[in-house]
């Protein structure tokens, strides 16, 4: 089942209004570890500390600043900053329609089902004029005091609505100004071979989270006083640059 | 303390650096961050003089700052009842895959939901492995495929998929597929479109198509922020910190008396 | 953007927005502001050789905004050399080390007008390698005051057997430098050293000379601010510019000309523009060379 509904808003474009409920679509249940003082084992908590007295400072004695030049700040009040919240609204504005494949997936952050909340026609209507048009809208809205860009897409039966990371959140690739290297040809076929013959299906359930199992049982052994056999991490040897033909040659006819 | 360790060139802000590797093919990658929080960061001060203050693990029995070497990991079996676990034996749970990514199989990126996206990086070439890593880029930009592999970083093993970007590889951790919830419940159910409701919103869609640019909305909350920061700045002049270090310290006697012996050969001479 | 390709010692850089008004009172262009680094580039490089650069960013102008990066910028060019720098317990940070001409032309086509270097190298970033008096001067108080101050202190050293230096902020004060360069230095020997100075300087020119920061204190006084003795603090690279009504630079003189310039009772004269540093340099060369290369021991620490 779904998470329950966390947010109520309105769809809003051109003469479309349509209400629908916020619910999360995914949940992480990982292994939580405390951090803990070696010697006693008390559990260790954050605490403000001050540069200058090297003492515990309380909440009520911490201030917000923001840093002008290297030690001076300039103060502000949660109220000032509070002007700069988003005002309440139920509103998710759809600015503007995009081709689904143009949006670089590093600004997907988080994906959230929609529900119609009353008017279930036109929520169907929309799901099927974004399918057959292959669009996602780019919308903003503000929840919870802060403001969101998101795109409305169509999954299934279901429209989705994506939060995306704000352009100046993501570090372009291009600025990483990666070096310009020349491959052969022949390079680039037998490459294409060998990814072409190791290609499957995306099946995600293939890839259970083995990791989690083991590290539990890890704990269970510890628990029980067992000794821990300390594995070395091992590290593959690269391929050097000379030999990246003879090594993609020799995959090739493993995998063939 | 700073502590400095310099080196030849690394790329941004390393997190983890170890090999990626498809068949018998080996590059030694480093991972980047795709992501930058926002740059307006505030930094919470103390009332009494405005020293910054930072963020420590604390023992509230002792009431005193533990410092990284005293700190150990525990998962708690019960109340204060706790298992350590050391990094070391963290690293023996599946040691073959915290130093390497191994593409497991290639598949099309298209098929990947993007309801399994977590959160990015990017893979950049280490030394000795710029070749490799373009071929891997530019044979996967062809074929549109990307690969994908389980990696250990930290506590947490990911499923991960890595991909061509501008020339570049991105590396997207995935969720797990028991983490996603069922849409159960939500789905309005079977439900007639009326082709005339249909095309109305096709042509309103039609509109507003336009190409994506995400610089066109900048986070309004970090504009209006920067705005009071900016007329606060002219309002009042910033407060300072004081500087750091132990007080009254008198210099040692010996020092001292030097001083004083060459202030007064400066004071006869003016 | 316009933007224009150049090579600089074999390496490709591409320049932006060089017709860009940095200093618009004053009408000097980035272009202007490259040329003048590149010029002061042999006299400069060695003063920011190694050290953990933090990059004042003026993007819109000297009179506009600005903001301090510590981290190295992650869209730098491969050749960009970088030293990764921790602080107590906080993440580790990627700085840049300004170590050729290509990287000093590319971190000014950023626009960081003030270049700020911590007082030890990045490979050793406990042992400073000389002990900075920072001469600040209180409202009502001015350059001319710091001169006072400056010329104080350098006999107060001479009587300790302890050659200084001194160079200009570009700002209001004066920085006064006593070279050390010895490996078995800490921030701990020189922020005693210099408080102990600073002392001893208010106790005995208490009408001229503050040793503490509170603003109140500071009126008509200067103040020597010891505090810059830290492995977190940076100052003002010698020959940097400032970002001021007009490309003025944190200049070194020598003491006679402090001496003489003072004595000129004309707070002005103490600053030095761009053309002028560059023409000071290559005549009289690097007057902060010893500041590197000078080795001295402290007395009785």
């Amino acid at each position: 089942m779904a998470g329950k509904a966390i947010w109520k808003g309105f769809i809003s474009f051109g003469d479309i209004n349509l209400a629908v409920k916020l619910h999360t679509a995914v949940r992480e249940d990982r292994i939580q570890f405390h951090l803990l003082h070696k010697r006693d084992r008390v559990k260790l908590r954050q605490q403000m500390i001050c540069a200058y007295e090297k003492e515990a400072v309380p909440p009520e004695d911490q201030v917000k600043g923001f840093e002008v030049e290297e030690g001076k700040y300039i103060i502000v009040d949660p109220e000032e900053l509070e002007q700069a919240d988003p005002e309440s609204s139920r509103l998710v504005e759809v600015h503007d329609f995009v081709k689904g494949v143009q949006i670089d997936p590093v600004f997907f952050e988080r994906v959230y089902y929609l529900e119609p909340d009353a008017n279930a026609k036109g929520y169907s209507a929309l799901v099927a004029a974004l399918q057959e048009m292959d669009v996602a809208g780019i919308c903003t809205w503000a929840m919870r005091k802060r403001y969101y860009l998101g795109a409305l897409q169509a999954a299934g039966k279901l429209l989705r609505l994506t939060t995306l990371r704000h352009a100046d959140e993501v570090v372009s690739a291009r600025s990483l100004e990666l070096p310009k290297i020349v491959l052969s040809e022949k390079e680039l076929k037998i490459g294409t071979e060998l990814i072409n013959q190791l290609t499957a299906p995306f099946q995600p359930e293939k890839f259970a989270d083995e990791h989690q199992k083991k590290l539990r049982h890890l704990i269970e052994k510890k628990a029980r006083g067992e000794k821990i056999a300390v594995l070395r991490p091992t590290r593959r040897k690269p391929t050097s640059p000379d030999r990246l033909l003879e090594a993609l040659e020799a995959s090739l006819k493993k995998v063939a | 303390m700073a502590r400095a360790r310099q080196e030849e060139k690394t790329a941004m802000q390393v997190i983890w650096s170890g090999t990626i590797s498809f068949s018998l093919v080996a590059i030694p990658v480093q991972l980047v961050k795709a992501v930058e929080t926002g740059r307006v960061s505030f930094r919470m001060l103390h009332v009494k003089d405005y020293s910054p203050l930072a963020r420590r693990m604390f023992c509230p029995e002792e009431e005193k700052i533990v410092s990284p070497d005293e700190i150990i990991r525990g998962y708690e079996t019960g109340p204060d009842r706790y298992v350590l676990i050391t990094d070391e034996e963290l690293e023996s749970v599946t040691p073959e895959r915290s130093r390497t990514i191994e593409i497991a199989e290639f598949i099309d990126m298209r098929e990947v939901d993007l309801i399994y996206y977590d959160h990015p990086y990017y893979l950049v070439p280490s030394k000795g492995g710029e070749k490799a890593y373009r071929l891997l880029a530019e044979v996967m930009r062809r074929t549109n495929r990307a690969g994908l592999a389980k990696f250990v970083l930290g506590e947490r093993e990911y499923l991960v998929a890595v991909y061509s970007t501008e020339g570049v590889l991105a590396l997207i951790t995935l969720h797990y597929s028991e983490e996603i919830l069922p849409d159960e419940g939500i789905s309005p159910g079977e439900t007639k479109v009326s082709a005339e409701e249909k095309g109305s919103i096709e042509k309103n869609i039609r509109k507003m198509m336009a190409d994506f640019d995400p610089e066109r909305y900048a986070d309004r909350r970090r504009k209006k922020i920067l705005d009071i920061l900016r007329k606060k700045a002219k309002e009042r002049a910033p407060v300072e910190a004081p500087p750091v270090g132990e007080e009254e310290v008198e210099g040692p006697a010996d020092l001292v008396a030097a001083l004083k012996e060459s202030m007064r050969k400066v004071k006869d001479k003016r | 953007m316009s933007r224009k390709a150049v090579g600089v010692a074999g390496k490709r850089l591409s320049l932006s927005n060089l017709e860009k008004d940095l200093y618009p009172s004053y009408g000097f262009t980035k272009a202007h502001v490259l040329e003048y680094y590149r010029r002061i580039s042999p006299f400069i490089l060695p003063h920011l050789k190694d050290r953990a650069l933090t990059l004042k960013r003026y993007p819109e102008g000297a009179d506009r905004e600005f903001f301090f990066e510590k981290r190295c910028p992650g869209h730098r060019p491969d050749w960009v050399k970088t030293a990764e720098i921790h602080r107590d317990s906080e993440e580790k940070m990627t700085v840049c080390l300004i170590n050729d001409l290509e990287t000093l032309i590319w971190v000014e086509n950023l626009a960081s007008l003030e270049l700020h270097v911590p007082l030890a190298r990045a490979g050793s970033a406990e042992t400073p390698d000389s002990v900075v008096f920072d001469l600040d001067p209180g409202d009502g108080a001015d350059i001319l005051d710091c001169a006072r101050v400056a010329l104080i202190l350098r006999d107060l050293f001479s009587g300790l057997k302890l050659a200084s230096c001194v160079k200009t902020s570009g700002r209001k004060g004066l920085h006064v430098y006593v070279p050390l360069n010895r490996r078995e230095t800490t921030f701990e020997d020189t922020k005693k050293f210099s408080r102990a100075v600073a002392e001893i300087m208010q106790k005995n020119y208490p009408a001229l000379v503050t040793a503490k920061m509170a603003k109140e204190l500071r009126r008509q006084r200067v103040f020597i601010n010891w505090s810059q003795n830290d492995s977190s603090k940076t100052m003002i690279c010698v020959y940097s510019l400032r970002a001021r009504e007009r490309p003025v630079v944190s200049c070194p003189l020598s003491w006679k000309e402090l001496e003489d310039l003072a004595g000129l009772g004309d707070p002005e004269r103490l600053q030095v523009l761009h053309d002028e540093a560059v023409r000071r340099a290559e005549a009289q060369g690097d007057l902060f060379h010893e500041v590197l290369m000078k080795k001295q021991k402290i007395p009785y620490l």
